[in-house]
């Protein structure tokens, strides 16, 4: 696991712990950048459109969804990696997971924060959205529970607590870490948000059993929301849609684009944050052997849906699977099946699978295909549903692409910040994969 | 009174805490950096009570989520696309939902319950020990059951010796 | 108790519209539409539909709650032109319906399928999911120039950004006719009390607008002509609007 030698238990913490505490000013100079970009191509144009109505963006009749839903699906697709491979190598007891899981976790919660985001943008009346919560309104009514867009509330709000609470738990002996590590304002801080861990046996056998209890109940959870993410568009009459195999082909690619995420972050931190010692082969192998698999999965499930609008033989989804397939956007379709259906295979290669820059390229190629796969459901199917007369066509405008470029810069920023609020590495559960403290060890 | 002794390795850490728990030592805490499977049986930890607060939580969840959804559509009698007033297949997923959340959030406070944590006083703890030191914590010691403790932690290889008032 | 729990089973089961007052219907008969589009202008005199402009039209943003849709038959020395006036079906299982996280949308007790803007936050699902493409959303606020806004029908509100809208089968008329009904203390709105703008604007009397659950309604005599079909009806939706099929010679 440790490519360049184990480090010993007092270097772990110093080595995570320095990440926190010391802090150069390419960091706050990357930090600034991401938050300008973020600022300039996602605020700005955003708050444009508040003013003069989704008007700005290039949606129009017939496609009333766009870039900002499509954009909604990849990021609650990218954040379905993180918190559910955790969860699910935790059960399973995974010695690799250690290292990598707090970054992967994080990388959860901050795509789903920014997905949140892209609803917001994507309303019509963003000031009201809180009549879509089981909260007291002025209209004394409460919510559609039959609809499918509640189904999204309530699993998006349960997902995101839920998968706080799973990060916040598994780093509460690193907090105590850091307050150790800290002084002044930083040490007052964490003493309270470390809640004064002092790893006793009994917080850490509470913590064992808790942490348990979470990871079981974040998997059926993290599987449910992208299925219910899906059902947005399958509960829909629309050709091209209405498929059940939708929320089987949303939580595979969710997972999917999530591991490639977790491959690109992960040369992140090794590349800027010298975690050299501690990410190493055996996770890239892993993921690698990991993303070729569910590659194959995603692929026959798109035969499958193919084969699903091809059998099924009505002239609406025949029309449909036409336009996909041969119309405007048919480019960017087979641009997907190559990122997504043919660049996993060349994992299969070792030499690939083991190299850090090829598979940077590997990874980010995926999240490109996984992108336009999302904008490819929404922006083909709806313009074309059943009366010819009411087929259109969707660009997006220079608002959209803006705020889909800012939307990269948003989650950077989330996670430039949270390297330095949260150590990235799980201190103790590194130490657990080293040498025991013994004598006879 | 508290006496901290700090080990070095898992061990003697292990071997203090068993002398200290058979010679009728109750208020031990065992600090380790890591978790440590035999300290926890030592003091008897076997199913940790969580796992009730987990039940729990996910039982009132299931029935609030599926109340809720069913109240609403008794409150608000508007009809949908055709639909029942109670459509239990919706509500079915909306339980399912609130059922999670309620069983993380009830996990949560169980955790807090059951860990004593946050603690709400200054307890003797060394940073060490959340490094690469073992630390074994005897509170509220009578003096001369002080000495006792200190000779059982001294004899287990203790790497060094601390005396803490008790706060209160 | 027992009413409770009765209450609680007739909840559980589909169907309650047959039981509603009125059920508002609506017969086209394409034989005699001629595609002159009075209905367009007299809805969009009635209901205070917003004129987008030209470059909104060209971004296909135009507003129309019910439009001519026009197809072609045939290669070119036989070609046949049809037309059909499409607005919203007023169906009785409508899929835009269930979709609505905030009830914006929702059957009432005449079995129309209203649109309350006051609640709608936006979210376009209805309109993603009604086959017929009969949702329009309004993408900015629009304004009426000066005189222009003397004419806007003080019984129809005027929406604003962000919100759906869509035909109501002139609800406001309906609401009239419903009111009168009770100040005169009868029962029931007589036949052909209530004409929405479209059909009272027809020159060829396409249209007929009624009560489909009285038996002696001349919509409910329409319905019944063998020429009847209802438009996407594999889909299940149950519209209320019958168009009646061109006669063939």
């Amino acid at each position: 696991m440790f490519d360049h030698g184990q480090p010993s238990y007092a270097e772990v913490n110093k080595d995570v712990l320095s990440v926190m505490l010391v802090t150069g000013p390419r960091y706050w100079m990357l930090l600034g950048g991401t938050m300008s970009v973020a600022a300039i191509f996602f605020f700005m144009p955003w708050i444009y459109q508040l003013f003069v109505g989704v008007g700005a963006a290039g949606m129009n009749r017939n496609a009333v969804w766009g870039t900002y839903l499509s954009n909604f699906i990849f990021w609650i697709g990218l954040s379905h990696s993180g918190t559910l491979l955790s969860a699910v190598l935790h059960i399973t007891n995974s010695q690799w997971r250690k290292s990598i899981y707090r970054s992967a976790e994080a990388m959860t919660l901050f795509s789903l924060m920014t997905a949140v985001l892209f609803v917001m943008v994507h309303l019509g009346r963003v000031w009201y959205v809180h009549w879509s919560f089981p909260i007291p309104n002025q209209m004394g009514l409460w919510p559609n529970f039959r609809s499918p867009l509640m189904f999204d509330v309530m699993a998006i709000t349960t997902y995101l607590i839920a998968s706080s609470i799973f990060i916040y738990m598994g780093s509460l002996p690193d907090f105590a870490a850091v307050r150790d590590a800290s002084t002044g304002l930083r040490r007052r801080l964490y003493t309270i948000f470390s809640f004064g861990w002092r790893g006793t046996a009994r917080e850490w056998h509470t913590l064992g059993w808790a942490y348990t209890f979470f990871a079981v109940f974040v998997i059926p959870l993290a599987v449910s929301v992208h299925s219910i993410v899906s059902w947005d568009f399958a509960l829909s009459v629309v050709p091209g849609l209405h498929h059940t195999i939708f929320a089987p082909y949303f939580v595979c690619g969710a997972i999917f684009s999530g591991t490639a995420g977790i491959v690109t972050v992960m040369y992140c931190l090794r590349k800027f944050l010298n975690f050299e010692r501690y990410i190493g082969q055996e996770h890239l192998d892993n993921l690698g052997k990991l993303l070729i698999l569910l590659s194959m999965i995603w692929s026959y499930i798109n035969i499958l849906e193919l084969f699903g609008s091809w059998y099924g033989g009505t002239s609406f989804e025949l029309e449909a699977l036409k336009f996909k397939l041969t119309g405007f956007y048919a480019p960017l379709y087979w641009e997907m099946i190559l990122f997504c259906a043919f660049v996993p295979l060349l994992m299969f290669s070792r030499k690939i699978r083991l190299s850090w820059n090829k598979m940077l390229v590997v990874s980010i190629l995926i999240n490109i295909g996984m992108l336009t796969e999302r904008f490819i459901i929404v922006a083909t199917s709806q313009p074309r549903k059943f009366l010819p007369d009411a087929f259109g066509f969707y660009f997006p405008s220079w608002i959209e692409i803006s705020i889909t470029v800012g939307s990269f810069a948003i989650f950077a920023t989330l996670f430039l910040i949270f390297i330095k609020c949260v150590p990235a590495i799980s201190i103790y559960e590194v130490k657990e994969t080293l040498k025991p403290l013994r004598r006879n060890a | 009174m508290a006496i901290v002794g700090t080990f070095a390795c898992e061990e003697d850490f292990l071997a203090a805490a068993e002398n200290l728990k058979s010679s009728g030592f109750d208020t031990i805490s065992l600090l380790s950096p890591v978790p440590v499977q035999e300290a926890q049986d030592v003091l008897g930890l076997g199913k940790s009570p969580v796992r009730h607060f987990s039940l729990a939580g996910a039982i009132i969840g299931a029935f609030f989520g599926f109340g809720m959804c069913v109240v609403t559509a008794l409150t608000f009698i508007l009809p949908t696309g055709g639909r029942a007033i109670i459509t239990v297949p919706p509500y079915l997923i909306i339980t399912y939902e609130m059922t999670i959340l309620m069983g993380v959030i009830f996990t949560l406070i169980g955790f807090h319950v059951v860990s004593e944590l946050p603690a709400w006083r200054n307890r003797p703890y060394l940073p060490c020990a959340n490094i690469d030191r073992f630390v074994v914590v005897v509170e509220n010691a009578a003096d001369s059951e002080a000495a006792r403790a200190e000779t059982i932690i001294r004899e287990a290889g203790a790497v060094e010796i601390q005396h803490v008032e008790d706060s209160e | 108790m027992s009413t409770f729990f009765e209450k609680l089973k007739a909840y559980s089961k589909p169907g309650y519209y047959e039981k509603f007052d009125y059920h508002w219907t609506m017969t086209i008969d394409l034989d005699r539409c001629t595609g002159c589009e009075a209905c367009v202008v007299a809805c969009q005199a009635e209901n205070n539909l917003p004129i987008v402009g030209e470059k909104q039209f060209a971004r296909s943003r135009e507003i129309k709650w019910i439009r001519i849709e026009r197809y072609w038959e045939g290669d070119y020395p036989d070609v046949k032109m049809g037309f059909i006036p499409m607005l919203c079906q007023h169906c009785d299982d409508a899929p835009c319906e269930t979709a609505c996280p905030v009830f914006a949308t929702y059957h009432n007790q005449d079995g129309l399928n209203t649109q309350i803007y006051n609640r709608c936050i936006g979210t376009r699902t209805c309109a993603v999911y009604c086959p017929y493409d009969v949702r329009y959303f309004n993408w900015f606020t629009y304004t009426w120039d000066e005189p222009l806004e003397q004419q806007l029908n003080p019984d129809v509100t005027v929406r604003e950004k962000g919100v759906m809208e869509k035909c109501t089968f002139c609800i406001q008329r309906i609401r009239i006719a419903k009111d009168n009904a009770k100040d005169d203390d009868r029962r029931r709105v007589r036949d052909g009390e209530v004409v929405p703008a479209c059909v009272q604007s027809c020159p060829t009397e396409a249209m007929v607008f009624g009560d489909s659950n009285d038996p002696d309604a001349r919509v409910t005599k329409m319905m019944k002509n063998p020429r009847g079909y209802t438009v996407l009806k594999e889909l299940n939706t149950t519209p209320s609007i019958v168009y009646l099929k061109k006669a063939q010679s």
